[in-house]
């Protein structure tokens, strides 16, 4: 996965990051470059640390060791807002609106604290059509199904027109149907926005249909890399899956 | 020299009451999540129970301790089962319903005894003296009471079913109600300890000090200070802690004077809260 | 994706004012004070007025923080720092210029408040209650040992009345002016802070994770309604020792920041104006209970419990409520939308 020094000027680079809770590694000399407006899958078995290199992208966690940069900016333990600055934006895994404030308010408020004004709204107006969020303008985010919700959280992620966006599972809790949606997102940040997008999924259709490559965590160690197809028909992935359904879920107290 | 003793005993008598007051306020919060601004009110309310039945109904003093131990408990308990339990998702609203709680429970005092302390002193008057250091057998009966108090509630704690229920509540509510611990169940009990630990001490303390419907004030304060001290929820921390701060406030009341002690202490709080948020023997922040 | 001409606009952007109707009406309410003076000398309608409406400033303290979910028990020490700062200008520098010494008691406790803000604002919920709490007692404290500053236990007392523009402003009714004034500084101040910054601080309250993760730095609004809370504490505590005239400690009692609380919360913590009923209801009803002794502090723990247990809006929520069924029931009214049932979170997966 080494890019060129040309290609990795705004590219989201994890270099041999480790963390650990207390004696606990949650995960161990990891690494992954996400090119600019690349796609990158991450998949791995419950526990295998995900959310947590969310946590650590976004700032929200400090490393043990390692460190994560966008272009050449070390960002890791920096604040959570001014890595936003830079452009890296994450979603969360569970609905994460602004309760008591209506859909119009909410998109707003992304828009302001990431200080973009409303013209941005037009260019968001296909996507918010689509997802149904317009019918519901003047209602209150918390009413809302729960996977229109969950696409308002996404869409506020977009509003900031980040450079880098980091998915946490966007389709879970999604029916069926619903999940057709997150497809119509991660395309439109693509094509409209020029996105960068990691993608941490437990879907492995969404993960075969979007990502040209993929990266497997297992205990926190980084198991395999390439394209989705070629992984996930490599039997150390298999194993890992089959042998990871029955253990606790790490991620869970610090989601 | 005697002096640095005899204030050294003061202090240790100060350092047992602030730890039974801190290890109830330090158990609710570690238990129920809950800061109980009420603390000072059942501190009151033991020491007034404690007067009532020795002085106007002529119970023995042990007796009329027990009394109040076993009184601030049971409204404790119904505090928690009536009010208490209705908001107790939303710590805001905790923290009003104890806040109110304490008014309505210092005005009620008010009502009942009026005003002005009633003539209340400790059974056991006389001074214990070695060398040049004279303390208060008083004192010393206070020390002991505490002390065993004190043990107690470690016994119950560390040693007990209920005790290891606490604790993992403590450590993580959600992780103790995976596990099917009838959490809520818990939570009158804790409440009624704590309480009926801070009816004991006022019981306890007031006959020496002073016995005032207000006296309640400045017991919330030193409660603050001391879990802040030790970290919040921490057990251990809340007994170093008042131990501490006893003896800041027995030394600093003779060789200082005023009210610099106190002042130095809320400093040093205010000061250990910024660089060390979990206090000296608290674990993470929990976030509340 | 559905071609362009299909898709449906955006709805129209509202423009909402600054101000909303609840500002208004407060503002007017609190104006309407100065009139006062000119429609009566009964002087316990004045004093009257002028205790409420020092109560309701000092409470905006409150009101300012509880914007982001905060409890704040500091009120009374940066009231102190306001009061105090008036008294020695005025003592100690002859300074008696009413707008000066006005200016002064907002900037010294704003001022005040900015480190301490940066200290303490990373400290969540419990631990902030429990902090300001600490940080009145340290001030109280403060008082009775900074004597030559302070006065100590006897306070400053005998400063000259204020002027304005050379004007002596001396008795009953121009007391109550100055008080006046200063409340309508300090409510206009809160009005426009609290709704110019609506978004932080309702997406602060609501959610300070999703905030910061788009890009909001949590803490520096904090730290700026914490400074400009303390401000109008400030003006609360001039208003207080010149109606006093004297400036000691016993004004700023750490327990008094339970009232300046409890006028929030029972008046409505949801909206400015509550604020401002709380205090008019509770300080009048603590002149009628005086006078069988001092029973006004059981009231108002029973207020508050009553009020959290049953009407988290307080009396403005409940207000409110009572005149949206008023106006439901009348059968001019427009027929409202039924609102979409919540949908329980369901197969969230940590």
């Amino acid at each position: 996965m080494s890019a060129s020094l040309a290609a990795s000027a705004g590219a989201l680079r994890a270099d041999s990051i480790s963390k650990a809770f207390g004696g606990l590694k949650v995960f161990h000399d990891v690494s992954f470059t996400l090119p600019p407006a690349g796609l990158l899958g991450v998949i791995g078995p419950n526990g295998a640390g995900k959310t947590t290199m969310i946590n650590i992208m976004s700032g929200r966690l400090p490393l043990s060791s390692g460190q994560v940069l966008l272009g050449d900016t070390r960002i890791d333990g920096r604040p959570v807002y001014a890595n936003a600055d830079q452009g890296l934006v994450r979603s969360f895994q569970q609905t994460a609106t602004f309760a008591g404030s209506s859909v119009e308010d909410n998109l707003i408020a992304a828009l302001r604290f990431a200080k973009r004004d409303r013209s941005v709204l037009e260019r968001l107006a296909p996507l918010l059509d689509r997802f149904g969020l317009i019918e519901c303008w003047g209602r209150h985010a918390e009413v809302l199904p729960y996977g229109l919700q969950k696409m308002l959280g996404l869409t506020m992620a977009l509003a900031t027109q980040p450079k880098m966006l980091l998915l946490d599972e966007p389709a879970a809790g999604l029916e069926k149907s619903e999940r057709a949606n997150i497809d119509a997102y991660v395309g439109f940040a693509q094509r409209e926005f020029g996105c960068g997008i990691l993608l941490v999924e437990h879907d492995m259709d969404l993960i075969r249909r979007l990502c040209p490559q993929v990266i497997v965590l297992d205990g926190g160690r980084l198991i395999a890399a390439g394209p989705p197809g070629e992984v996930l028909s490599r039997k150390d992935v298999i194993d890992a899956y089959l042998g990871g359904a029955d253990e606790e879920d790490a991620d869970a107290q610090h989601s | 020299m005697d002096n640095l003793i005899a204030t050294g005993l003061i202090g240790i008598s100060l350092g047992s009451q602030y730890a039974l007051l801190a290890l109830g306020f330090t158990l609710i919060f570690g238990i129920l999540g809950v800061v109980n601004f009420a603390h000072g009110g059942f501190y009151v309310m033991g020491g007034y129970v404690a007067y009532y039945c020795s002085v106007v109904l002529g119970l023995p003093f042990p007796v009329a301790v027990l009394a109040a131990t076993l009184a601030t408990a049971a409204l404790g308990w119904l505090f928690e089962m009536i009010i208490l339990e209705r908001v107790i998702e939303d710590h805001q609203a905790t923290l009003m319903v104890t806040m109110g709680f304490y008014l309505v429970m210092a005005t009620a005092i008010l009502l009942l005894f009026g005003p002005e302390s009633p003539e209340f002193s400790f059974p056991i008057t006389g001074v214990w003296r070695a060398g040049g250091a004279y303390v208060p057998y008083a004192n010393m009966v206070v020390i002991g009471v505490c002390l065993a108090a004190i043990v107690f509630v470690y016994w119950l704690i560390y040693r007990s079913g209920i005790g290891r229920a606490m604790r993992a509540m403590a450590e993580d509510r959600a992780v103790a109600s995976a596990l099917g611990m009838r959490t809520r169940a818990l939570f009158p009990f804790a409440f009624a300890l704590a309480t009926g630990l801070a009816g004991l001490t006022g019981a306890l303390v007031t006959p020496i000090l002073a016995l005032a419907p207000h006296v309640g004030d400045p017991v919330l304060a030193f409660s603050f200070l001391t879990v802040i001290l030790g970290g919040l929820g921490s057990v251990a921390g809340a007994t170093v802690a008042a131990f501490i701060v006893g003896m800041v406030e027995a030394y600093a009341a003779v060789y200082l004077g005023g009210s610099k002690g106190a002042l130095a202490l809320f400093v040093l709080v205010l000061l250990i809260l910024v660089v060390r948020p979990q206090g000296l023997l608290g674990r993470e922040v929990r976030r509340a | 994706m559905s071609n362009q001409a299909s898709i449906r606009r955006l709805p129209q952007a509202r423009r909402p004012a600054l101000l909303g109707g609840y500002e208004w009406a407060t503002l007017g309410l609190v104006g309407f004070a100065f009139a006062v003076p000119v429609l009566t000398r009964n002087p316990q309608i004045l004093s009257q007025t002028n205790l409420i409406l020092i109560a309701a400033t000092a409470a905006l303290g409150v009101y300012i923080m509880l914007r982001m979910d905060l409890m704040s028990f500091a009120v009374p020490a940066f009231m102190a720092i306001g009061g105090y700062t008036v008294a020695v200008l005025s003592l100690k520098l002859g300074v008696t210029d009413v707008i000066l010494l006005g200016v002064a008691a907002f900037v010294m406790p704003a001022l005040c408040a900015v480190p301490l803000g940066w200290l303490i604002l990373r400290l969540k919920g419990v631990y902030f209650v429990l902090v300001t709490f600490v940080l009145t007692e340290i001030v109280q404290l403060l008082l009775f040992e900074a004597t030559p500053l302070t006065g100590g236990s006897n306070g400053l007392v005998g400063m000259p009345a204020v002027t304005l523009f050379g004007i002596e402003l001396m008795d009953n009714s121009q007391v109550l002016l100055t008080t006046a004034g200063l409340a309508f500084a300090g409510f206009t101040i809160t009005a426009l802070f609290t709704r110019y910054f609506r978004y932080e601080f309702t997406a602060i309250e609501k959610n300070d994770v999703l905030a910061e993760s788009l890009g909001l730095a949590c803490w520096r609004y904090k730290a700026l309604a914490f400074s400009v809370a303390a401000g109008v504490s400030g003006l609360a505590g001039f208003a207080l020792v010149n109606m006093l005239l004297t400036a000691h400690p016993t004004s700023f009692a750490p327990m008094s920041s339970v009232s300046y609380i409890t006028y929030t919360i029972v008046g409505g913590k949801g909206a400015i104006l509550g604020t401002l009923a709380g205090a008019a209801l509770l300080v009048t009803a603590t002149d009628l209970f005086a006078l069988k002794g001092e029973l006004s502090p059981g009231l108002f723990g029973l207020l508050i419990i009553v009020v959290t247990l049953v009407a988290r809006g307080g009396v403005i929520g409940l207000a409110a409520k009572a005149a949206g069924r008023l106006r439901r029931a009348s059968p001019a009214a427009p027929a409202r939308v039924a609102p979409i049932a919540a949908v329980p979170a369901r197969g969230v997966k940590s």
